[in-house]
């Protein structure tokens, strides 16, 4: 059949020429109007008729005309579309002058096809190519994090691999992943994590439904398009982008000095009756001032204080001709991260082809390869064995100087419970090897004028490789039922595998409806199949002395535990769209989309998911009645959409109950077991539905100096996937549709040119974002709870969501400070117990002995005791407004770039300072300075007694503020929830271009050098490490919890950027 | 438009080779089809690992049953249980609520019970479905091991939350949501079930499977039928919360108490089990030897990681020592006054009260017994210092459960011979269970006999007393007072001898107030002196121990005393836990603990 079409193509192409023989040749030249450089790629058309051509790399073209003469159209993307009238030349020379207002040409990519901003009727925001470059990161997520008002990008910590989570306009989902869709050219990824962001040329962002809907089932959480770089014009053009420099930890947080430290292991022995836990480690009580001049580690320092080092290079090299352009980049990244034994590099390669075979038949071909080596285990990990290996207590709370039978050895004892934080680093080894490659091809054919047959294929592979290493040290190794206290190596070997056809047909009816009617059909039809499997092995019992390469290398030399070869079932995806794009005189605008996708996800009733959604705009600021205000007002647009966007996002094979084998340790005589899956089958699961409204302006102002976007929007998810708690029916849980979630919000964003001379250019760029989530029901279930587990059970359910309020809150006490000397009738000496006073709540049963100055809660239930029941909502950890603002300046050659973002009003859940500030169970643990002498309630006497005299003690704490750190177990109070706004200077860049006589003979057409921040400063109230942090992400239950994050560094990069 | 044509054709030729019939089809791939799974016995017995990994679950057996079900009464006690408001101690002093903090959470003992169950229902379905048992003995022994363990499962949630739902087909949308059953229904089920079972099962050592007490096998099939009939045909708190018989004639007393007779008497003639010295049998067990054929009739096969017997349940090591490294051990222990309810020929009370824990040393060696307290006793059943591998997991010990031995069967032989044919008839099986308490006084026994044998009643109180003094520790307890509706009563009167006995009063009046005590030669052992009827302080102090402590179970500051501690609320209002709140807000209504009057 191909064959056929392509005879026919070509048949047809000699008609077309044949019929143009008494013509004449035309050859010309274009340049820009104000630099003369040429311009390679504008397209000129001859007026009237179909014929046209293009610049070639030298900006020359060459066109037949009728010998009479005729009007020659030239059009290029951020010029001003020139009309020349030729009569007898025969040599042409045209200029093209900048179009300073944009908006008329930008285009936005809206999921297969773009359309110009202009005509948006949708909610999309956009970056481009100079913003996702202008920080040093490696990431393009973090790059545009506060840039787009709608998008909340918050990194969950500081390490080189951290997971970023996104969020579009909140994500209605309450069990499920909230993460938007990933398009990279048209491909779903499942993350952009690995692309180079120097190869990135545009960032779109669909936000509504009325954009999404053309993703249908996949949509309800946003999309996020990305367009990598291909050569725009066919010009030859070589850049290289190169910066390094040095990182440094951001924050430290100080602990006890060792002369405290010993103080406060005294006088926790004496409150805890065990005198012994101090006198075996640290000597006798007189002794004690031997501590005063010790010296002590920064185990902090030690860990992760060392200097990190980031070398960021991009070389790219763009040309071909008028009918070829290709684009072929590479880009490296190698980061020595501030924690030891960790680091990062990656390596890309990016390859775009485009061949116009035919005027009417176009080839395109991409590939593009990732290859990204992680080394070291960080602080800590998701799918963690126990929350006991998290591993930045050890930074921490380790004794700041050695302590005989204490840090000697890498045994511990069950009261202390800590190693060497240097050990645990080695003993919590990581490598992670992920190779990402897409190949995909498309050929477009316009079968006839107008009307575009576009057909692509594609194939992402995904091979992610990552071994763990668990040392001797750790909690899972002491547990292990088969050879416990030696090493183990766990690996994790999944691929990922899809293969996509799109075939589109696009038809503008421009021709048929006369000037002032425009209308674009889009059909199309896409087939996405997905293959994964994992190989996970995992080696116990090597030798103890073998450290994590020799495991990797040796596994023979253990015992082989675990060989599980998981082929997931296919997650395939058929679907039908369309979209129609109407517009009368630009001024009333409509747009249609239809999508119908059929997924394996679901049984054959519910295969099929239907998403339509229509949206229409109104170009105001054309209307006659506005025409007074032409002089300040460019343009003006009101936009409303409404639409629905679909969910499938859960595991494939969720239909029926199957047979699973599974590994088991723990019954003797079987190393294996046969049951069904512990989330029970249900057959009747369908789409999860977001119905979205979406209103919004865009306005330009005094000719487009400043322009702006409002938008409000109001959301609605119903049928939810929701994993649903069914323990007692035989399995834990079951994927079920019930309840529905509401977000609204508004966003705003503003772009003010406000000085552009010659020599001097300032631009200001601002948006901010409300989002409120609301529950608006859970069907049956009351409620649902959130543990984030960061103390094992210690604290149990930590969150909680209800109907009527949002997702994300933090459920806990109310500190009610600590029990002063009032509090009590007094000590009686026969019992050694202080008497509380009646009516004064006795929290003994929960943090354990109460006196004076013990950690008091508040008693909501007000039944005299502390207990489950004076639980309440203390935080919530949603923001009111995120945003960010820019400042962008040139003057002469130098130019000047400050990216800020904030988050304002959520609430962080600092589990780390709950650890860090009491003693749980523990003994010779170090605290945070928080808890230091002169802050804490003290007891200890200067004769080394406890005090149990009122006057003495109230003597004694007369300045202090805070309870004693001596409570029996962790305590999850609203003391630990904290303000997390905060305001970053998040890049600070300056940068100096040389003029360009002087790059001109170093035969550069540009050089610029610069020095660039980021994360240069952070205004916060915050006590921890920082407050972009969310650690406990295993269910997204429990979000912006702080505990045991990577901590952030700061970095300081010179770089160049040169083009040849 | 012919090029439209060509390229609508085109269109429509991919998009039909796309859209046929099984383009949305998704198979599970790494699974095996039922018809395979149960048709090949070496495969089926797969099934069998997947019920026992439920009971091994963080908060299944291993966790929380294990440890909390059974307390309090007159012989087994929550250690802690002075804390009357603490979660922990009220699940043992019948004053528990919906919400408590060790139980209400998802993946608790309740959930994973009926995980086991549904893994069995699937099971128990596919063999008779594809399993071919009539001609192959193989699939029939796994069908009747799935089907005891089935019935294990429904034994311990009736005895833990009474009236449960009864689920005995694999979950279908039908049946997502159940309510609480009446227990005869289930009873009656289970009855069927482990006779059909027995008929599958070899005796213990008959082939290789049941040569290990870690695999189900007849004996313990009967026995287990033995113990659910004596349990349906006795006293409970039932669905509308009062305490009686079950009113189903085919659960009639006498119909269970014949079943109960038929079993044990066919055990016992079977000759496939026997009794070992007291000591021995325990010895054995935490040597993990695990050879079928002897007292032990079936064990929860925990691996040596999983598990949480002694870590619970066994003898406290405050410190890792030579004995274990992990320091664990006491959660529960015997009721104070078990202490002084073996006469003292008794071999019974050393093996299973010990009053003293390990303590001292440095970690690996060098710990010696130290007196606990009159109030912290432990099961000297569990020890590590008995075990023949030094436990080094700090979450689990790996000792198996022992879930029933010949001894129960032997004394349930002996109930219901008494209550069909009299005392006469009976006497030689409580006799065995004596004489082998008292290896060195047959005299002893010789004379307990004759009173125990004096009449009908007489035997039944002698049976009840008996069954304190050889099961303490292995948590038989509960349900027996409860199906003999002597629950009440018993912790009455456990109450009113703990009372007396910390005041020196009743027959406790002679007994001293302090122990004296030393570390005997061999560095280790602890001798005492003072723990036994006819010491006096006198005798003590002229031991010349090195030391001596009052030996009381008062606590200074102590809010509420051991007796009153026992029980909070009447025991006989809430002979059940109650369903957990997670469970009642996920059975969309259907169920409720309104027979608990909470």
């Amino acid at each position: 059949m191909s064959r056929v079409l392509l005879l026919f193509t070509f048949l047809s192409f000699i008609g077309l020429s044949l019929a143009q023989a008494q013509n004449r040749q035309l050859t010309g030249a274009v340049k820009d109007k104000k630099d003369g450089q040429t311009l390679i790629g504008v397209s000129v058309a001859l007026a009237g008729t179909k014929n046209g051509t293009s610049t070639d790399a030298n900006g020359t073209f060459k066109i037949s005309i009728p010998a009479n003469g005729a009007v020659l159209t030239f059009t290029y993307i951020g010029y001003k579309t020139k009309n020349v009238t030729v009569t007898n030349e025969t040599k042409l020379s045209v200029t093209l002058d900048e179009d300073a207002n944009n908006l008329e040409e930008v285009t936005v990519n809206v999921g297969y096809g773009t359309v110009r901003k202009k005509d948006l009727t949708g909610a999309v925001g956009s970056v481009g190519a100079d913003v996702i470059a202008a920080a040093p990161v490696s990431s393009a997520l973090e790059a545009i994090q506060g840039r787009v008002a709608g998008i909340n990008i918050s990194s969950s910590e500081g390490s080189p691999d951290a997971q970023i989570n996104v969020r579009v306009r909140g994500g209605g989902s309450i069990t499920g992943d909230n993460s938007p869709l990933y398009i990279v050219d048209g491909f779903p990824v499942t993350s952009i994590a690995d692309i180079a962001p120097q190869d990135i040329e545009s960032i779109d962002v669909l936000k509504d439904a009325s954009s999404t809907a053309i993703y249908g089932a996949r949509g309800a959480n946003g999309v996020i398009l990305v367009t990598t770089k291909n050569s725009k014009d066919g010009k030859t053009n070589i850049t290289y982008n190169v910066f390094g420099g040095t990182r440094k930890v951001a924050k430290k947080l100080d602990v006890l000095s060792a002369s405290d430290y010993v103080h406060w292991q005294y006088e926790r022995a004496l409150l805890d009756g065990s005198i012994t836990d101090y006198t075996q480690y640290f000597g006798n009580y007189q002794d004690i001032d031997l501590y005063n001049n010790i010296a002590e580690n920064d185990w902090q320092d030690l860990s992760f204080g060392r200097t990190g080092t980031t070398f960021n290079q991009n070389l790219s090299i763009t040309g071909g001709s008028d009918k070829t352009k290709y684009s072929l980049s590479h880009s490296f990244v190698s980061d020595k991260a501030i924690m030891q034994m960790s680091d990062f590099k990656r390596q890309n390669i990016n390859f775009k082809l485009t061949h116009k075979l035919y005027s009417s038949l176009a080839l395109d071909f991409g590939f593009r390869y990732a290859d990204t080596k992680t080394n070291g285990g960080g602080t800590n990990e998701q799918n963690e064995k126990s929350s006991a290996d998290s591993r930045l207590k050890y930074a921490i709370l380790y004794p700041p100087f050695p302590v005989p039978g204490l840090t000697a050895s890498t045994e511990t004892n069950d009261e202390f419970n800590l190693y060497n934080p240097l050990v645990a680093i080695s003993d919590n080894d990581q490598y992670a090897h992920r190779k990402a490659y897409n190949i995909n091809g498309a050929a477009t054919y316009e079968i006839i004028d107008n009307l575009k047959l576009r057909s692509e294929v594609g194939y992402d592979g995904l091979r992610n490789d990552q071994d763990r290493f668990y040392g001797t040290t750790t909690y899972y190794v002491k547990n292990l039922a088969d050879y416990p206290n030696l090493p183990t190596l766990n690996s994790m070997n999944s691929t990922r595998n899809s293969f996509r056809n799109t075939n589109t047909l696009n038809y503008s009816f421009n021709k048929i409806l006369g000037q002032n009617h425009n209308l674009n059909v889009l059909l199309g039809q896409e087939f996405i199949k997905t293959e994964q499997n994992t190989l996970t092995t995992e080696v116990h019992g090597f030798p103890k002395t073998f450290g994590f390469e020799q495991t990797r290398v040796l596994t023979t030399q253990g015992k082989a535990a675990i060989i599980d070869n998981n082929f997931q079932p296919d997650d395939k995806l058929f679907s039908f769209f369309g979209r129609a794009n109407y517009d009368y005189k630009g001024k009333y605008l409509l747009s249609a989309t239809f999508r119908a996708d059929g997924s394996s996800k679901f049984s054959a009733v519910n295969h099929w998911g239907y998403f339509p959604s229509v949206s229409a705009g109104w170009r105001i600021s054309q209307e006659d009645f506005m025409k007074d205000t032409k002089s300040w007002l460019t343009d003006l647009k009101l936009r409303g959409s409404y639409g629905a966007a679909g969910n499938n996002n859960i595991p494939a094979g969720q239909i029926t109950q199957s047979f699973m084998n599974f590994n088991t340790t723990w019954i003797n005589g079987f190393n294996n077991y046969w049951a069904a899956s512990k989330i029970m089958a249900n057959p009747d699961l369908k789409w999860e539905t977001t119905v979205t409204r979406n209103i919004g302006l865009d306005f330009s102002l005094f000719n487009s100096k400043v322009t702006g976007t409002i938008d409000a929007y109001l959301n609605k998810t119903k049928d939810l996937l929701i994993l649903f708690p069914v323990g007692g029916t035989g399995y834990d849980a079951q994927y079920r549709n019930l309840g529905q979630t509401q977000n609204k919000g508004l966003e705003f964003s503003v772009n003010w040119n406000a000085i552009k001379e010659k020599n001097f250019d300032l631009t200001v760029n601002a948006n901010i974002s409300f989002n409120r989530n609301k529950v608006i029901s859970l069907g049956s279930v009351k409620n649902i709870n959130g543990t984030s587990g960061w103390a094992s059970t210690e604290v149990g359910v930590d969150y909680l969501v209800e109907e009527g309020a949002s997702i994300g809150r933090i459920y806990g006490y109310k500190s009610a400070g600590r029990y002063e000397i009032s509090d009590f009738t007094g000590y009686d000496a026969t019992s050694g117990k202080w008497t509380l006073k009646p009516g004064i709540v006795d929290a003994t049963s929960f943090v354990g002995t109460v006196r004076p100055g013990t950690m008091k809660i508040e008693d909501i239930s007000g039944d005299g005791k502390i207990d489950l029941s004076d639980r309440s909502i203390i935080g919530n950890t949603n923001p009111l407004n995120t945003g960010g603002f820019s400042l962008n300046s040139r003057i002469y050659n130098f130019d000047l770039g400050a990216y800020f973002n904030w988050s304002y009003g959520n609430d962080v859940y600092n589990a780390n300072k709950i650890e860090y500030t009491s003693t749980s169970k523990y003994a010779s643990r170090n605290l945070i300075s928080v808890m230091e002498s002169g802050q804490r309630w003290t007891n200890l006497k200067a004769d080394g007694t406890i005090s149990n005299d009122p006057a003495e003690l109230t003597a004694m704490n007369a300045n202090t503020t805070l309870w004693s750190p001596y409570t029996k177990t962790f305590v999850l109070s609203d003391w630990a929830v904290e303000d997390g706004s905060f305001l970053r200077l998040s890049t600070l860049t300056l940068g100096y271009t040389l003029p360009e006589k002087i790059s001109s003979k170093l035969k550069m057409k540009k050089l610029r050098f610069y020095a660039s921040a980021y994360n240069v400063w952070l205004w916060t109230n915050y006590s921890g490490f920082d407050p972009e942090v969310s650690t406990r992400r295993n269910t997204p239950l429990t979000p912006g919890v702080d505990y045991s994050a990577y901590p952030r560094s700061k970095s300081f990069v010179f770089g160049l950027n040169v083009n040849f | 438009m012919k090029k439209i044509i060509y390229a609508l054709f085109i269109i429509t030729g991919i998009t039909l080779v796309n859209s046929c019939k099984k383009t949305l089809d998704a198979p599970s791939k790494s699974s095996l089809d039922e018809s395979v799974i149960f048709s090949t016995p070496s495969l089926a017995e797969g099934s069998i690992a997947g019920i026992l990994q439920s009971f091994g679950e963080t908060n299944s057996y291993r966790g929380r049953f294990l440890v909390y079900y059974g307390l309090n009464n007159d012989t087994e006690v929550y250690n802690t249980l002075k804390a009357v408001d603490d979660d922990k101690a009220k699940l043992s002093n019948y004053n528990c609520n919906v919400n408590n903090s060790q139980m209400n959470t998802t993946d608790n003992a309740w959930a994973k019970f009926y995980e086991a169950i549904e893994r069995a229902n699937l099971a128990i379905r596919g063999i008779r479905t594809y399993g071919n048992i009539e001609s192959n003995p193989a699939m029939a022994q796994i069908l009747g091991e799935i089907l005891t363990l089935r019935a294990v499962i429904y034994n311990d949630l009736i005895k833990g939350w009474g009236d449960v739902p009864a689920r005995f087909e694999p979950i279908s949308t039908a049946t997502s949501y159940l309510p609480r059953n009446d227990r005869d229904v289930i009873y009656k089920q289970l009855l069927a079930d482990l006779n059909e079972a027995a008929g599958y099962l070899p005796w213990p050592g008959e082939n290789t499977t049941t040569a290990k007490v870690e695999r189900v096998n007849k004996a313990f099939a009967k026995g287990l039928r033995a113990r659910l009939a004596l349990a349906a045909g006795g006293y409970a708190q039932r669905l509308d919360g009062t305490i009686k018989l079950s009113s189903d004639p085919e659960l009639s007393h006498d119909k269970m108490y014949a079943i109960a007779k038929k079993e044990c008497l066919e055990i016992i003639s079977s000759g496939k089990l026997r009794l070992l010295g007291f000591e021995e049998v325990f010895r054995k067990l935490n040597e993990e030897t695990g050879t079928a054929g002897l007292e032990s009739m079936w064990e929860i096969p925990f691996s040596d990681g999983r598990g949480r017997v002694i870590f619970d349940l066994g003898v406290k090591h405050i410190k890792t020592d030579q004995y274990t490294g992990q320091n664990k051990g006491g959660t529960d222990g015997p009721n104070p006054i078990m202490l002084y309810e073996y006469e003292n020929e008794d071999v019974r009370r050393d093996v299973t009260v010990v009053p003293y824990e390990w303590d001292g040393g440095d970690g690996t060696k060098g710990a010696a017994q130290v007196p606990s307290a009159l109030g912290r006793l432990y099961f000297g059943k569990y020890r590590y210092e008995w075990m023949k591998r030094r436990v080094t997991s700090t979450n689990d010990d790996g000792l198996n459960w022992m879930y029933m031995r010949y001894a129960d069967v032997v004394l349930m032989a002996a109930e219901a011979v008494n209550d069909i044919d009299g005392p006469a008839a009976a006497a030689p099986y409580l006799k065995m269970i004596r004489d082998r308490a008292f290896p060195t006084a047959p005299a002893k026994v010789t004379a307990f006999m004759a009173t125990a044998t004096a009449s009908k009643t007489a035997f039944f109180d002698a049976v009840v007393n008996e069954r304190a003094l050889e099961f303490t520790g292995e948590m038989l307890r509960k349900s027996d007072l409860i199906r003999w509706n002597l629950l009440g009563t018993k912790l009455a009167e456990a109450k009113t001898k703990l009372q007396q006995l910390e005041n020196r009063q009743g027959k406790y009046a002679a007994l001293p107030a302090k122990i004296y005590y030393r570390t005997a030669a061999n560095g280790e052992t602890v001798e005492i002196y003072g723990l036994k009827f006819g010491d006096t302080d006198a005798q003590g102090l002229a031991l010349g121990y090195t030391s001596n402590k009052a030996w009381t179970m008062v606590t200074t500051g102590e809010t509420v005393s051991y007796w009153n501690a026992l029980y909070t609320k009447d025991p006989n209002m809430q002979q059940y836990w109650p369903i957990w709140q997670v469970f009642l807000d996920s059975s969309n209504g259907m169920l409720n603990n309104k027979n608990l009057g909470l």
